[in-house]
């Protein structure tokens, strides 16, 4: 039996080190390389020199990477709130009693498998050209410029076309939330005479709660990595109001000669993923418990 | 019990049907640019929602010939399939051995924690890093971008596939152990069809996400020549200048394929989706 | 029979995988053929007409050296991934501009002062990139081909219809916008979405209004952007009072249709957007005047620099090869198939006309009436066409004094590497003395 087990354990290590290998080569030893230039202020070509922690320093003296960050945080904080409200609202509709139900959540799908980029696009042309003549028409004044050509309004146009996208996979996910509360609740609670508002809060929400844990990890993470869309609809402009983190450490890093000081910024936008990721999913279980 | 037949909500359809529009519009609107000739582009709001004069597939042609279409819709094929084929394999049997060996090792409960940990890796911070050492191992090409989304993609499907491996009980690899199969054989005999529901998953999860990928390729192959469907879109901004018909059937081109895949596979996706998220 | 089947399956994908990555490889070794194989990278798309004739021709007449030359979209940010990759093409085909300058101090070029065609550049180009070198250095590492000007290009014909003169001053100037305005037309479009262009005006505006050496003095300590920048930040606003409403909404190939299709009767931008316009309306009349910076003609200067040039990479294995091609391309013949597609001014000594969409500002040409774009020692990092948009949509009182302000603090802060490089150079000088 001995000998059995060590056969068993010979082909799960021959399994196992390869893949670990291939995971430290493409994920840990880059990201290692990132920390070690983010102490350099190498261009990304030709020759560099260590200079110790300057970049950091500078990251937090640098107004146009606090300005993505704030950008960032705030399209995130927006975008999730957004599409979970919306997710959850379309979710119980989706599940009650409609017609043409698989049709509809079919089609509600649609928005999340396009890709992102060539949606941005799309997006562009109709707030660049079809808005505003809707504007112009009906004199609507503040349909009437461009909400991209806007540097108070632009990451509007950028979480629309984000919450567009991204509230189909959400909704998908609690509609899958509310298929795991049992009939017989409802018909309890209905019993008890309590209203339907009462009962959604009361009894459908709590049940649902783990489903809320992983929908505002899931959201939270992909908004904050905000890139296609930045790339398609407004590159960042106008004056720098719509530059994500990602879009900037790719804009500056790749083609600005930014490469050491980028990867810092890398750096710390990691360490700040881990730590709201972390964060959220602590409260969130503290929650779930409470209810 | 007898289920009770609930009463059609009506009123809740129609809101729904109508709510559809938000997701049509664009999609509409993309259509009749698309077709439309670049003298239709008038500033009233009728003509702008209006159907073209003709429906003429001449951008649509010329879009193609433009983009290099068939390349680039090969190249994202290509580098679709193969990497949810190899995810399949590879982060199947990485899952069951983690998930297996975590339940009497502690070095696997590290391994474990270690590559499901990867998930919270940006890509920001991995990319000009790995700008430089895919070029130096050859892999600045689609050979490069697979082996990428294989490593991205490991730790949810990992997590996946260890997760959906409580449900298969350990008596049935026991079994076959007796009865003198290797654990190799084992695997792909018993475990690995057994997985079938997390295959579908995972492949629909991975796919989603490779197919409509541009910050990889964008940054591990430009300059090759080599496009992906999403890549060429960007890349060929500056050809279609001003001519947002031209642009705009490129794009409905750049969409079509993942819409019929959708219409053929929806179930399926939705299911894919929904048990990816309950699951992990 | 199941397990058999997946490694058939995983068999034929490693294959597949196998052959797509056979498909890539390339660089300048020789080819299946026994050519050698050259590949020139240009960072001009719109030029990827006349650079495809001129490949064609190349290849026709050499039976040794098989040319490519490839004019990617984005070519800047494509051929910097490229060098992080350590991947070099043999020749670059770039702009006079800081990119140059990084290039040059990252060594990444060779001397080709040995070519004998760099005896017959003018000398005036020659000097414009030793003044793109950090550091002096020994040698000649770019064959100027081409120059620009950056002015204000203008609709001929609306012009003719309306009776307007093309101004030579400030207060002309202002005077045909009112006129233009009140006519009923839009006297400048503008394409502000895409902010590189905020630069044209701006650095039309700023060799007329400051010194050429502008940068350098603030990098020797002499003086500040404060000081020197001020009348080129407040003719830059006062530029939109004539534009269309909200041109931050509006992208450079918005801005190019839009005058083509004669929406507007001047658009500021180099003469490099001219293929590009023309490309929407091949009959239109296009001209183009020096910026009228000043309110004394005599102090305008226009804005001229290299548009293109070339450079051999160490990285290139075939130097021989490499150096045929630049003496195929800086034959007379070869320049004049570019600049018939192309438009402006060749950089070789020769009899080369002067377009005739360029023709008003002959003068300044022939009198050496020139400076080159201040935006060329503006480290891209830096974005300075981004804080011009920010300043420009910025409208509170003190918009000028804040956004200078800021110019100086990020010039000091994103050239320290350089500053300190160069006082280093000056000390090393002086020591050595």
């Amino acid at each position: 039996m001995k000998k059995k087990m060590s056969n068993r354990d010979k082909t799960f290590w021959a399994v196992i080190i390869p893949v670990v290998i291939l995971f430290f080569a493409f994920n840990t030893l880059p990201m290692i390389k990132g920390v070690i230039y983010s102490f350099t202020n190498y261009k990304g070509y030709g020759t560099y020199d260590y200079v110790g922690f300057r970049n950091y320093a500078d990251l937090f003296t640098d107004s146009r990477v606090g300005k993505s960050y704030l950008f960032t945080f705030k399209y995130a904080l927006a975008g999730t709130i957004l599409v979970n409200v919306l997710s959850l609202i379309m979710a119980v509709g989706l599940n009650s009693a409609i017609r043409f139900k698989s049709a509809l959540r079919g089609i509600y799908f649609v928005p999340n498998i396009l890709g992102g980029l060539v949606i941005g696009y799309i997006f562009s042309f109709i707030f660049t050209y079809i808005l505003p003549t809707v504007g112009n028409v009906f004199h609507i004044g503040f349909l009437q410029n461009s909400i991209l050509a806007s540097e108070k309004y632009a990451w509007i146009g950028v979480l629309i076309v984000g919450v567009w996208q991204a509230v189909a996979m959400n909704t998908i996910i609690y509609i899958s939330g509310l298929q795991t509360v049992p009939e017989e609740v409802y018909e309890a609670s209905m019993l008890d005479g309590a209203s339907k508002w009462k009962q959604f809060w009361k009894v459908t929400f709590p049940l649902v709660m783990p489903f809320v844990t992983i929908n505002l990890v899931l959201s939270t993470k992909n908004f904050l990595m905000v890139f296609d869309q930045i790339m398609s609809l407004t590159k960042g402009g106008p004056a720098q109001s719509t530059e994500s983190i990602s879009y900037l450490i790719y804009k500056n890093g790749m083609d600005g000669g930014q490469f050491g000081f980028q990867s810092a910024n890398a750096v710390i936008f990691f360490i700040v993923i881990v730590a709201i990721s972390l964060f959220q999913m602590t409260v969130m279980n503290k929650k779930e418990e409470q209810l | 019990m007898m289920k009770k037949k609930q009463k059609t909500n009506l009123v809740l359809t129609i809101v729904l049907i109508l709510g559809t529009l938000t997701v049509f519009f664009p999609l509409y609107m993309a259509v009749i640019i698309a077709f439309k000739k670049p003298s239709e582009m008038t500033n009233d709001v009728a003509g702008a929602l209006s159907f073209p004069k003709q429906w003429s597939f001449e951008n649509f042609r010329q879009a193609m010939e433009v983009t290099d279409f068939w390349r680039s819709l090969g190249n994202s094929l290509l580098i679709t399939l193969v990497t949810i084929v190899l995810a399949i394999l590879i982060h199947s049997i990485a899952g069951y051995v983690i998930g297996r060996g975590m339940a009497r090792r502690k070095s696997f409960r590290f391994i474990y924690l270690y590559i499901v940990s990867g998930m919270f890796v940006p890509f920001s911070i991995l990319m000009m890093p790995l700008v430089k050492q895919t070029a130096h191992m050859g892999l600045g090409n689609r050979a490069g971008v697979i082996v990428l989304y294989l490593v991205f993609y490991m730790p949810m499907n990992v997590l996946l596939y260890s997760g959906y491996l409580k449900n298969i009980p350990e008596a049935l690899e026991e079994a076959a152990d007796i009865d003198g199969a290797s654990t190799w054989t084992t695997y792909w005999r018993v475990v690995f069809p057994m997985m079938k529901p997390m295959h579908a998953t995972v492949a629909i999860l991975t796919a989603l996400g490779t197919w409509n990928d541009v910050m990889t390729p964008l940054v591990i192959m430009s300059g090759t020549g080599q496009n992906t469907l999403p890549l060429a879109q960007l890349n060929f901004q500056t050809q279609f200048g001003t001519n947002y018909n031209l642009a705009f059937a490129s794009y409905i081109l750049a969409l079509i394929p993942i819409m019929i895949f959708y219409m053929i596979c929806q179930k399926q996706i939705l299911n894919g989706v929904a048990n990816g998220a309950v699951k992990g | 029979m199941a397990k058999r089947n997946i490694f058939r399956g995983l068999a034929a994908v490693l294959a597949l995988g196998m052959c797509m990555t056979g498909l890539a490889g390339c660089g300048s070794e020789k080819r299946a053929d026994g050519k050698t194989e050259i590949e020139v990278v240009s960072y001009k798309p719109e030029a990827v007409k006349a650079f495809e004739k001129i490949e064609k021709r190349f290849n026709e007449t050499h039976d040794d050296i098989h040319l490519t030359i490839s004019s990617p979209n984005e070519a800047m940010t494509i051929l910097k991934t490229r060098f992080i990759r350590e991947d070099y093409p043999d020749i670059i085909a770039i702009g006079g501009d800081i990119n140059y300058s990084n290039f040059l101090d990252a060594d990444l070029f060779d001397d080709i002062s040995d070519l004998d065609e760099v005896q017959t550049v003018k000398q005036a180009y020659l000097d414009m990139d030793k003044e793109l070198e950090f550091i002096p250095k020994d040698g000649t590492y770019a064959l100027p081909y081409v120059a620009n000007a950056a002015g204000i290009l203008y609709n001929k014909d609306l012009f003719e219809e309306n009776g307007w003169k093309v101004p030579t001053t400030w207060q002309e100037f202002t005077t045909l916008c009112n006129e233009i305005k009140q006519s009923g037309t839009l006297p400048l479009y503008l394409g502000f979405k895409d902010t590189w262009t905020c630069l044209a005006p701006w650095n039309a505006l700023a060799v007329g209004l400051t010194d050429s050496d502008t940068c350098n003095q603030v990098n020797m300590g002499n003086t500040t952007f404060s000081d020197t920048y001020g009348p080129v930040a407040e003719k830059m606003r006062a530029l939109l009072d004539y534009a269309e409403k909200n041109p931050y909404a509006y992208g450079y190939n918005d801005a190019c249709t839009a005058f083509a299709r004669g929406e507007a009767a001047m658009y500021p931008i180099g003469s490099y957007a001219i293929p590009q316009i023309k490309s929407v309306n091949p009959d239109m009349n296009i001209g183009s005047f020096t910026f009228p910076a000043n309110d004394n003609e005599s102090d305008n200067v226009l804005n001229s620099g290299i548009d293109l040039q070339f450079s051999v990479m160490k990285a290139c294995k075939n130097k021989e090869a490499a150096y045929e091609v630049l003496k195929y391309l800086y034959d007379d013949e070869t320049i004049q198939i570019y600049l018939d597609d192309q438009g402006g001014i060749a950089c070789k000594d020769g009899d080369f006309a002067i377009p005739e969409t360029l023709k008003d500002m002959r003068p300044y040409i022939e009198n050496n009436r020139m400076a080159d774009y201040q935006d060329h020692h503006y480290p891209s990092e830096m974005s300075v066409d981004a804080m011009i948009q920010t300043f420009l949509l910025d409208t509170s009182d003190n918009a000028q004094e804040k956004f200078l302000k800021k110019f100086d603090s990020d010039w000091k802060r994103y050239n320290r590497d350089l500053i300190r490089k160069v006082q280093d150079y000056q000390k090393e000088q002086e020591d050595a003395q």
